[in-house]
């Protein structure tokens, strides 16, 4: 199942986490991909928020995994860029990616076989302030995430 | 002998003292993605409540493994330093093992996420199958298999009911089994992923 969702404001991309936001649940995995600046890190501060989470959410791009525990539920932020060639990859992602909350990846490609049953997002570009969003789902635990998505989505 | 008897290798945090294989405390408790914080002020209780003071122990006995990547370094981290410190033993406990006793026949397992288990097989003093890593496919086969032995883990994720383990009681009953660490310095963990 795939929907796409066009976003022309910060808001409009606010609105599409909080949807998706509001129907996760512990085990939740979403990979999220898209070229640098097109709104990964905005996209997941969003999502952060709508669990409830008032810790500034930044890029784990040095530190690979960023833990959030002031929400609903644990919220995980994997940058896997620097696990690249593989040599470093083996330090327990998978605890927290199959784990007791919802986990978000950036560059879940280069951690493949760790990257459990996820909702795939990717965003692409279209100019300065649009957006677009393909959601794609292979997994029926996201289905009522979808249903919903329908809605906003065309 | 007084042992001081150490676990964080998987969700919970277990602190033990025994005197001359009698357990004088223990307590236990999930503390997952916490034990590096809760590990010392445990032990600092422990200390306190039997008035044995670190540097008297004998002994150290500590989970080694496999589980938590965190988790299993936590315990032996502070395990290793207060052995070089205080000059006390160290032994080391599969962290599979733990969950049953030398009057068990049992399974014991961990989930390893990717569909796959940590699984450690024994028979009372014997060791049936060396902990390793299978797919849950071939677990569920192995429990199905063998009936006659008792299944130990929060097995939750494989859809079945796991006896809970009684840690402290665990380690202690395997101590005299084990070797103590030649040089506890360079003593590793095991992961089984590497």
């Amino acid at each position: 199942m795939e929907v796409r969702y066009v976003s022309n404001s910060l808001e409009d991309t606010k609105k599409l986490a909080l949807m998706i936001g509001k129907n996760l649940f512990r085990g939740s995995v979403i990979s999220l991909n898209g070229d640098l600046g097109a709104g990964k890190t905005t996209f997941t501060q969003s999502l952060a928020l709508s669990l409830g989470i008032e810790d500034k959410v930044s890029s784990p791009t040095f530190n690979i995994l960023k833990c959030y525990f002031d929400g609903s539920m644990p919220f995980y932020h994997i940058d896997a860029y620097r696990l690249e060639d593989g040599t470093n990859a083996n330090i327990g992602l998978e605890e927290v990616i199959e784990g007791d909350g919802v986990c978000v990846i950036e560059w879940g490609q280069f951690i493949k076989e760790m990257v459990f049953e996820p909702l795939d997002i990717q965003i692409k570009i279209l100019d300065n302030n649009s957006r677009e969003f393909v959601i794609t789902s292979n997994f029926s635990k996201y289905d009522v995430i979808m249903e919903d998505l329908k809605e906003i989505c065309r | 002998m007084k042992v001081l008897i150490l676990d964080s290798s998987n969700t919970d945090l277990s602190v033990g003292v025994s005197i001359d294989n009698k357990i004088i405390y223990k307590m236990s408790y999930e503390a997952w993605q916490r034990q590096s914080e809760f590990m010392i002020p445990e032990i600092e209780k422990a200390v306190k409540e039997t008035g044995i003071e670190l540097k008297d122990f004998d002994e150290i006995l500590c989970g080694k493994g496999p589980g938590s990547y965190t988790g299993i370094r936590i315990a032996l981290t502070i395990a290793k330093t207060i052995s070089v410190m205080s000059g006390a033993k160290l032994k080391l406990i599969s962290s599979l093992r733990m969950f049953g006793n030398r009057e068990k026949k049992f399974i014991a397992l961990i989930n390893a996420r990717s569909a796959r288990s940590y699984i450690g097989v024994y028979d009372h003093d014997q060791i049936i199958l060396e902990d390793t890593i299978l797919s849950n496919e071939e677990v569920k086969k192995y429990i199905f298999e063998h009936p006659d032995y008792e299944v130990y883990g929060d097995l939750n994720y494989l859809n079945l009911k796991g006896k809970e383990p009684m840690i402290i009681e665990g380690m202690l009953s395997f101590s005299s089994l084990i070797k103590e660490e030649e040089n506890p310095m360079s003593s590793k963990p095991v992961y089984l992923k590497d």
